[in-house]
């Protein structure tokens, strides 16, 4: 019975990803051997990748802590933040842009994007090479092809188009999205494993550029989400925003309203400010410290913890109004919450913490890396959903209502928000005219009264309605909400059977079509687009090595025969750097690599060991 | 329109003939079950239909059929097994929503026992509406000036009083449904009064939580 083993083989559970894509780093994890594990990237502690590209004027991408590296030297080539960006007009995120040193423009589909290297690039085409470099260095992390099927967290407030946007971005990578997850919850997951645990618990999630609070209650191994409220422009990069201001207001003469509009300077302010915020985390006082690469210019300024408390204060109060707004929603006080849990980097501020204590009542769980808490817990999803284990279930919610515009410009909801999914809810409509033989239709989201007000998904228009009195068609929409949160509605005349139906495709979202091309673009330019992403992660390599060896290899005290020949591999490499050949750049690489060798041994020996410890190459 | 004929699902399994405590789930078999267009709750959960229900019962309920219906645990099987997971857990919720709200569980009731809707009866019981005014009052002076000191407490008074009201109004609504009263009957109308009184109460009480937060970016730091 060779079919019998064949299913034997099918139904062994294959290993489903868990990926944080994050507005500031992204990460993946994977279940291994009973638990869910980080896949690092080679020879880092750090399992996070700066979500960060750079797009050399030669062509490719470079994605990720070499990214970052570049960021200050080329500011309008190297986009972040991308995430802001997800399923939103330029409208929506004019004040985003204003705060970038990219540029952005509206396509005729009212899509955000993004000019380098002469073309236009959506965010989801961003997202799509993100995921996909967290993916490669998952792979290299297990040392074999990661799964392409994927588990990938979003904030939980995300709304409908943000989450297509996600799902959109995954299938660009060639990756599955298993599931869209929310972040807090993936968090709820990663600590409540021990399935023991019961209780109500409340995450409060302060990430790079979004924040949500989720309340949960947690049974029998059920996870069951309450409510959730946020605020997805509300992170991380405000909080640097506010120190960059700080050290502005002070700072008046030494840095001019042209040099602050410089894209160069904002790139670097904004940079010295994150390291500073780091920096305050355990000190009291920091410097936030600036030069500006060509142009000389440079600011110095010390920053006390207590100011940046203060200026942040205003943030803190919007996480607590969040707050509130969940605790109303799940009809709970904050008292009733047994057990807190921080995630996110921004949760590390001493203050965040302390302003989480005095709301809640009680210390909040810190127990695992912020950083990575969110992958961890995408990864135990994966298991769930690979069939690995049925003794954890997630139920969550939608976060914001759902409904349609009505005759005046008010909002009927059909799904309110908090709604446990998968949901579905129908409602009967009518005509309001004579003879009237279609009815169109506005699906909004949000929580004001007025359709204007709140985001609209889509319109869509039932026709062929057959003439009757006013008030007399009887017609049945449909709202039906997946476990991803995302919608798809139906409208149904009933006495004629007359149906219309939509997935409903954002308006600020890549249409299926779109999506299908940008596959088949990316299928026909596989092989140049890899050799050119190659190619420029080479010369980046190549930039930091030549850098390091050009410094010190001539008072390392190496034998001449050495200091030769480094400085033949050194020749050769800058020859290599401005060729286009790839195999020769490989070469040249690996040359330099071998005949600074010695080098690297005498500088780690020397002087330079404590400097140089425990640091990556692209960090020294 | 009554209870009894909401119930055409079938009865029994139309696999292994062991009947069925729900249309979406065969729980001897345990076979998932393609369910009717227009469910009862009471069906979806497997309980039977009554106003009262306790609370813990219904979550446990809920938690065990989810734990057979949620498409996470589908997420290999083929399209039509994982659509069916998605229509039976989206019904499932859909009927938990329902079920655990005391407001909504009392409203489909009165509409199942062919009693009047909110738009065919659209007053409060006359007792209630002198109040109205009153508290109508309160807030609106509260929401023209959220600092001054009185108003609030004239507020956080109300809001306690609007909480006795609502429990008083719904143990009276939880006598008239227990047992349900026959179809059509005139009963089904006074509690549609009652319920008309509780949606305004809860609004009432929504704007005042409204104006709390509002007021409450206190300092955190």
């Amino acid at each position: 019975m060779p079919f019998l083993e064949l299913d034997v083989l099918n139904n062994a559970p294959q290993p489903i990803l868990g990926i944080d894509l994050g507005t500031t780093y992204s990460l993946a994890a994977l279940w291994r051997d009973g638990r869910p594990v980080v896949l690092r990237p080679k020879g880092s502690r750090d399992g996070r990748i700066p979500s960060v590209l750079h797009f050399p004027e030669e062509g490719g991408v470079v994605v990720g802590a070499r990214a970052r590296a570049l960021a200050l030297e080329h500011p309008e080539s190297t986009l972040f933040s991308v995430k802001r960006f997800m399923g939103r007009g330029l409208a929506d995120v004019r004040e985003d842009l204003e705060r970038v040193p990219f540029r952005a423009t509206e396509s005729n589909t009212g899509l955000v994007s993004f000019h380098v290297q002469g073309r236009a690039w959506t965010p989801q085409e961003l997202s799509a090479r993100i995921l996909r470099h967290v993916w490669e260095i998952a792979s290299e992390a297990l040392g074999e092809p990661a799964p392409k099927r994927a588990v990938i967290t979003v904030p939980a407030y995300f709304d409908d188009a943000q989450r297509q946007a996600t799902r959109d971005a995954a299938k660009l990578a060639g990756l599955e999205a298993l599931r869209i997850l929310n972040e807090p919850t993936a968090a709820s997951l990663a600590y409540g494993l021990d399935r023991r645990k019961q209780g109500t618990v409340a995450v409060y999630d302060f990430g790079g550029g979004t924040f949500d609070v989720s309340i949960l209650s947690i049974e029998e191994g059920v996870f069951r989400v309450l409510a959730t409220a946020g605020d997805t422009h509300l992170g991380g990069d405000d909080v640097d925003r506010e120190l960059v201001s700080l050290s502005l207001a002070q700072s008046a003469g030494e840095l001019g309203p042209e040099a602050r509009a410089d894209p160069a300077v904002q790139q670097g302010l904004r940079l010295a400010a994150e390291r500073c915020k780091i920096e305050l985390t355990t000190a009291m006082e920091a410097d936030l410290a600036f030069l500006a690469p060509h142009e000389g210019l440079r600011l110095r300024r010390r920053i006390l913890r207590a100011e940046l408390e203060r200026a942040i204060e205003p943030l803190l109060a919007r996480t607590l109004d969040a707050c509130r707004r969940a605790f109303a929603d799940a009809r709970l006080m904050p008292a009733e919450i047994d057990e807190v849990v921080l995630v996110g980097g921004s949760t590390r501020m001493p203050c965040v913490r302390a302003t989480v204590q005095r709301f809640f009542g009680k210390k909040p769980h810190t127990e695992l890396d912020p950083d990575e808490v969110v992958a961890l817990g995408a990864a135990v999803q994966g298991h769930v959903l690979s069939g690995g284990t049925r003794e954890l279930l997630l139920l969550d919610v939608t976060p914001l209502s759902l409904g349609l515009e009505t005759l005046g410009g008010a909002v009927s909801k059909i799904i309110q928000r908090n709604t446990p999914v998968p949901s579905q809810a129908t409602e009967p409509f009518t005509t309001y005219a004579e003879n009237q033989t279609g009815i169109d239709f506005n699906v909004v989201q949000g929580e004001r009264e007025l359709a204007r007000d709140c985001r609209s998904l889509g319109r869509f228009k039932l026709s062929g309605l057959p003439p009757m009195p006013a008030g007399l068609a009887r017609v049945a929409v449909r709202f039906a909400l997946d476990a991803d949160g995302i919608l798809t509605v139906t409208a149904k005349e009933e006495s004629t059977g007359k149906e219309a139906s939509i997935d409903v495709r954002p308006m600020h979202g890549l249409s299926d079509a779109e999506v299908e091309g940008m596959l088949q673009a990316s299928y026909a330019h596989a092989r140049e687009d890899f050799e050119a992403s190659r190619l420029a992660n080479l010369k980046v390599e190549l930039d930091v090595m030549l850098r390091a060896a050009e410094a010190h290899y001539r008072d390392a005290g190496l034998d001449r025969e050495t200091v030769a020949e480094i400085r033949e591999a050194i020749e050769a490499a800058r020859r290599a750097r401005e060729s286009a050949d790839l195999a020769a750049a490989q070469k040249a690489r690996d040359e330099l690599e071998r005949a600074t060798l010695p080098l690297a041994a005498a500088l780690m020996d020397a002087v330079a060991k404590g400097a140089l410890a425990g640091k990556r190459l692209d960090e020294v | 329109m009554t209870i009894v004929q909401h119930e055409h699902a079938p009865e029994n399994c139309p696999k292994c003939w062991a009947k069925l405590a729900t249309p979406l789930f065969c729980e001897t078999c345990q076979h998932m079950l393609e369910s009717s267009q227009t469910l009862s709750p009471f069906r979806a959960l497997g309980i039977p239909p009554t106003y009262e229900l306790n609370a813990m019962a219904l979550r446990k309920r809920l938690l065990a059929l989810s734990r057979r219906l949620h498409p996470d645990f589908h997420a290999n099987a083929d399209p039509a097994t994982q659509g069916l997971a998605l229509r039976n857990s989206a019904e499932l919720n859909s009927a938990f929503e329902v079920l655990s709200d005391d407001v909504r569980r009392a409203d489909w009731l009165v509409k199942s026992l062919a009693g009047p809707s909110e738009e065919e009866e659209r007053s409060m019981p006359s007792a209630f509406l002198a109040e109205v005014l009153e508290w109508n009052e309160a807030i609106e002076a509260a929401r023209r000036d959220p600092e001054d000191g009185t108003l609030r407490a004239a507020l956080d008074e109300l809001e306690r009083k609007l909480d006795d009201e609502r429990r008083r109004t719904m143990a009276e609504v939880a006598r008239m449904l227990s047992p349900l009263p026959p179809a059509r009957s005139e009963t089904l109308r006074s509690i549609r009064k009652h319920l008309n009184a509780v949606r305004y109460i809860d609004r009432a009480r929504h704007e005042i939580s409204e104006l709390a937060l509002r007021r409450s970016s206190a300092t955190p730091c």
